[in-house]
């Protein structure tokens, strides 16, 4: 093959595509312009916005006071622009004339509205806008009621070009808009429980059977069986604790029931307000169980705030007094192993219950039943079956159920979203979402 | 009296309960402000509450050194370590370290407090290991699949179970955060529907047995 | 009684005993196996490892001497890290049984590192109020603290410059025993400042932070001892917390053993007794 060929071999899909020493015809003369002509053309559109794309002061800038914050804080909106990308910055400044600063620089391709977290209902300008906030701290401060000048520059290499400055005052707000998804969902509960509490009032619902609360009895039974004393613990808590609350709802009843049988009952407590508030229901369940003369003033007593000194105190008075049962009811920490592993050793029945999952599984080995999480809220509904506490639950196994619900549509509208790359899921999605 | 045990606190939590519920929702500094000083107010009813506590803990210990009860000797321990730690407590000012050298307050805090707490805080080692070996028994399917779970986690999480099975820390990885972490959320979902329900209950005074009292 | 009912019920100083020996041998002749990171610990560091010298880096020591075991050598892997990286240190604490013990390590780690207090790190010590107190700091450090731990006035402090509050504050983490914690410092602190949140934890309660860490409400998480050996590994500086592993190792195979043999002498006595009673 000659060097001729040789180089006619090579160039050969070039000018297959070219089609530029194929002798045209008449048909091909004209197509090949027109490849030629789109090819020049499809360069031409590809380069086009980078060529055209004169650097011009941003557009539809907007500042506001940063909606649904604390103060301090200042929002800039603008539109995106065609020039848009990783070698052109955005300067957001502040102040005029010779006090004008630069407060941030950042790529022209990033800080859109869709990356900030606004729902639907509260976004302030579209998602392909651009957004930034300036917030006090880091080495500016804004004070609410004074206005500020702020403007957007765009600079490429040594192009720059700047909006002209809007004067904005930034305020604290009263209402944050972005909750009130969250404000909406706890009223529908709220409404929900309510009307489960009338219904109760109405009619019978079905519990299910808790077994460590059937057990209460016999426990109580065994103790006085054995004339041995009964043990309580209301746990770590404070009052302000709902799994507190609980365990000193729960001792009204069982108090009730202890003072029926006339059955010793030690309360030791962690919490000098908690111990006060014990003091009066147990008194009130004595009264009740008409049994006023078998109350002792110190069957409830204050040992010590400290954990394991509390923890030390009630081993010894296990060990010591030996009682038939034990109850652990409320929020713990690490004694509850301390405490539930004594009591076995001494051959009590323990019944527990918490809301604290990661001392569960100590309680669960150790105890001979565990109410675990919300069965101990459910607990004073089980023994009483009093209509308004056996409404609340129903309400929160229909707040569950809707839950679940939600989760499952949400699971399917995300995957939705994101196969089909659409964001209209979000005007769902966003309504659980926590925002701030 | 009625008023004073029944009505006036119901009508106090109704409000506050209300008041501070509403305050998620303001974020303006007059609304954090409010948080703060309410959470000041509760750090003083404490301290009064505080008085309550120890004043039972002395009747208690009292009455049972007057009756000699059995132990009263250690009621006499418990006299001289309250008022002992009190009174050094007063002298080195609360401070457990002046210039680097330790009060007696501190002595007291680094070599009884720290000593003792970590003591029963070890015991915790112990207690596991006989809780385990007398329940950790596969009396059901349910119970086997806890307990094979709960060997892998074991061995994965310590060197010497990683060096043996060198998957089963990436298994135990997995558990934690799949398997765990999805059932946590389910209990946490339950708790804090059950912590809502009864927050709304004592707001609106529907439930009213933490008062004491009787029914009305 | 058979020898598999007399083993179930074995008197319970037989498996302290056998725990306690698990426990002290590795002490004292240790073996030193190697040790794998975890990406949760490995986020900690790697954002510690990222910031900038002179970033103001806040450890909210917030356990008692209970947990001393698990977190102090946790402390000291973090303070050695921050402090190795120049950063400006804020030690404080939300339990006051702790303040002794966290003014311990932070004054033996600066003084190991050659740093200056007030220049290079502060211990802000103990002040009431938990949820209150981060939400003061979070609008105005000094108010939350006018003085340190040692009376002087924080206003004055050079540590301190150009910080005005937990906006300033460019990573905090909190090593914590139980409530109040970690979640604490999230609800009261980064949900309304949003500065940076990382975690360290007793090993008990790291699975329930697990969720917080995948939803990204705290960077990483360092759980229990385990996690303190990795964080020592990641810093090349081994300590007690890499030493308590071999203890550990040997600890919970025991347990598992013991798992193991109850189960069988367990299953034992139920074939037995099936065999006895067929129906």
């Amino acid at each position: 093959m000659g060097k001729s060929q040789k180089t006619r071999e090579l160039w050969s899909p070039f000018r297959y595509a070219l089609r530029i020493t194929r002798p045209p015809s008449r048909g091909f003369r004209r197509t090949g312009h027109a490849s030629l002509l789109t090819g020049l053309l499809f360069l031409l559109a590809w380069a086009a916005p980078a060529m055209a794309a004169e650097l011009s002061a941003p557009h539809d800038v907007r500042v506001i006071d940063t909606p649904s914050d604390s103060g301090g804080g200042l929002t800039i909106l603008w539109s995106k622009a065609d020039y848009d990308g990783p070698d052109v910055r955005y300067q957001i400044l502040m102040g005029e004339g010779a006090e004008k600063k630069m407060v941030a620089e950042f790529p022209a391709n990033s800080h859109y509205v869709r990356d900030a977290k606004f729902p639907w209902w509260t976004r302030p300008a579209p998602r392909g806008f651009h957004q930034y906030d300036i917030k006090t701290g880091k080495g500016i401060e804004l004070k609410d009621g004074t206005a500020y000048a702020v403007s957007v520059a765009v600079r490429r290499g040594d192009e720059r070009a700047e909006a002209p400055a809007v004067q904005v005052v930034p305020e604290p707000n009263w209402v944050n808009w972005n909750q009130m998804n969250n404000l909406l969902l706890v009223l529908l509960f709220g409404a929900v429980v309510f009307g489960s509490i009338r219904a109760a009032k109405r009619r019978e619902i079905f519990l299910r059977r808790i077994p460590g609360l059937d057990a209460v009895d016999e426990a109580i039974g065994r103790a006085t069986e054995l004339g041995k004393p009964i043990l309580y613990l209301t746990g770590a808590g404070d009052m302000s604790e709902p799994a507190t609350i609980a365990a000193a709802v729960i001792l009204g009843r069982v108090a009730k029931r202890v003072a029926a049988y006339e059955t010793d009952l030690m309360v030791p407590h962690r919490d000098p307000i908690v111990m006060a508030v014990c003091q009066e229901i147990t008194k009130q369940s004595y009264l009740e169980a008409a049994k006023p003369d078998a109350f002792k003033e110190d069957s409830n007593f204050f040992i010590t705030t400290d954990q394991f000194s509390y923890t030390a105190a009630v081993d010894g008075i296990m060990l010591r007094r030996k009682p038939a049962a034990n109850f652990f009811m409320g929020s713990y920490f690490a004694e509850s192993l301390l405490l539930t592993e004594t009591g076995a050793s001494t051959g009590a029945i323990q019944i527990a219950g918490t809301d604290s999952d990661h001392q569960l599984p100590f309680f669960v080995t150790t105890c001979d039943y565990t109410l675990i999480g919300e069965e101990l809220y459910a607990a004073s509904a089980y023994l009483s079956r009093e209509p308004v506490q056996v409404g609340t639950l129903r309400g929160q196994d229909m707040g569950k159920g809707f839950i679940l619900a939600v989760l499952a549509l949400g699971t399917v509208l995300a995957t939705v979203g994101v196969l089909f790359g659409t964001d209209l899921p979000l005007i769902i999605l966003d309504l659980f979402k926590d925002l701030k | 009296m009625i008023f004073l045990r029944r009505q006036l606190p119901l009508l106090i939590t109704f409000v506050m309960g209300l008041v501070f519920a509403a305050q998620y929702y303001v974020p303006h500094p007059a609304s954090e402000q409010l948080l703060t000083t309410v959470n000041k107010w509760i750090q003083i009813i404490g301290g009064f509450a505080l008085v309550l506590g120890v004043t039972s803990l002395f009747h208690l210990h009292a009455v049972k050194i007057r009756r000699k009860e059995a132990g009263w000797g250690y009621s006499f321990v418990l006299y001289a370590g309250l008022l002992g730690t009190i009174a050094v407590g007063l002298w080195a000012n609360g401070k457990e370290a002046v210039n680097g050298a330790l009060t007696a307050f501190g002595w007291m805090y680094s070599y009884m407090m720290v000593p003792l707490q970590g003591t029963m805080f070890a015991i915790l080692a112990f207690f596991i290991a006989s809780a385990a070996y007398r329940s950790f028994r596969a009396r059901s399917r349910e119970a086997a699949v806890l307990l094979v779970a709960a060997v892998i986690v074991m061995m994965g999480r310590v060197p010497l179970g990683e060096y043996l099975v060198p998957i089963s820390g990436d298994f135990s990885q997995w558990i934690l955060n799949v398997l765990n972490t999805s059932v946590r959320r389910a209990i946490l979902i339950g708790i804090s529907l059950g912590a809502v329900a009864l927050s709304l209950k004592i707001i609106f005074g529907i439930e009213r047995a933490y008062l004491g009292g009787g029914k009305e | 009684m058979t020898f598999a009912e007399r083993m179930l019920h074995i008197d319970r100083r037989i498996i302290f005993l056998v725990i306690g020996v698990c426990t002290l041998v590795p002490l004292l002749y240790p073996v030193g196996l190697a040790i794998k990171v975890s990406p949760e610990v490995r986020s900690v560091h790697d954002h510690i490892e990222s910031l900038p010298e002179g970033s103001v880096f806040l450890l909210s020591l917030d356990f008692d001497p209970a947990s001393k075991p698990e977190l102090y050598p946790q402390a000291v892997a973090l303070l050695r890290h921050a402090f190795q990286k120049n950063l400006r240190v804020i030690g404080m604490t939300l339990w006051v049984t702790g303040a002794g013990m966290a003014d311990q390590v932070i004054t033996q780690m600066a003084r190991d590192l050659g740093k200056e207090n007030g220049k290079d790190y502060v211990f802000l010590g103990w002040s009431p109020g938990v949820g209150s107190l981060i939400i003061t700091m979070g609008q105005d450090l000094y108010k939350a603290f006018p003085s340190d731990y040692y009376n002087q006035p924080t206003k004055e402090l050079a540590v301190l410059k150009g910080v005005q509050n937990l906006r300033d504050v460019n990573y905090v983490v909190s090593l914590a025993a139980g409530t109040a914690g970690i979640e604490t410092w999230y609800v009261f602190g980064k949900d309304k400042y949003k500065f940076e949140l990382g975690g360290g934890c007793t090993g008990v309660i790291a699975p329930g932070l697990y969720p917080l860490l995948r939803s990204g409400q705290i960077n990483g998480l360092i759980g229990g001892l385990r996690g303190a050996a990795e964080y020592e590994v990641l810093i090349g500086k081994k300590g007690r917390a890499v030493a308590g592993m071999d203890a550990q190792s040997a600890t919970h195979f025991a347990i598992i053993v013991l798992v193991i043999l109850c189960n069988v002498f367990y299953l034992s006595i139920r074939a037995s007794r099936g065999k006895a009673d067929p129906r």
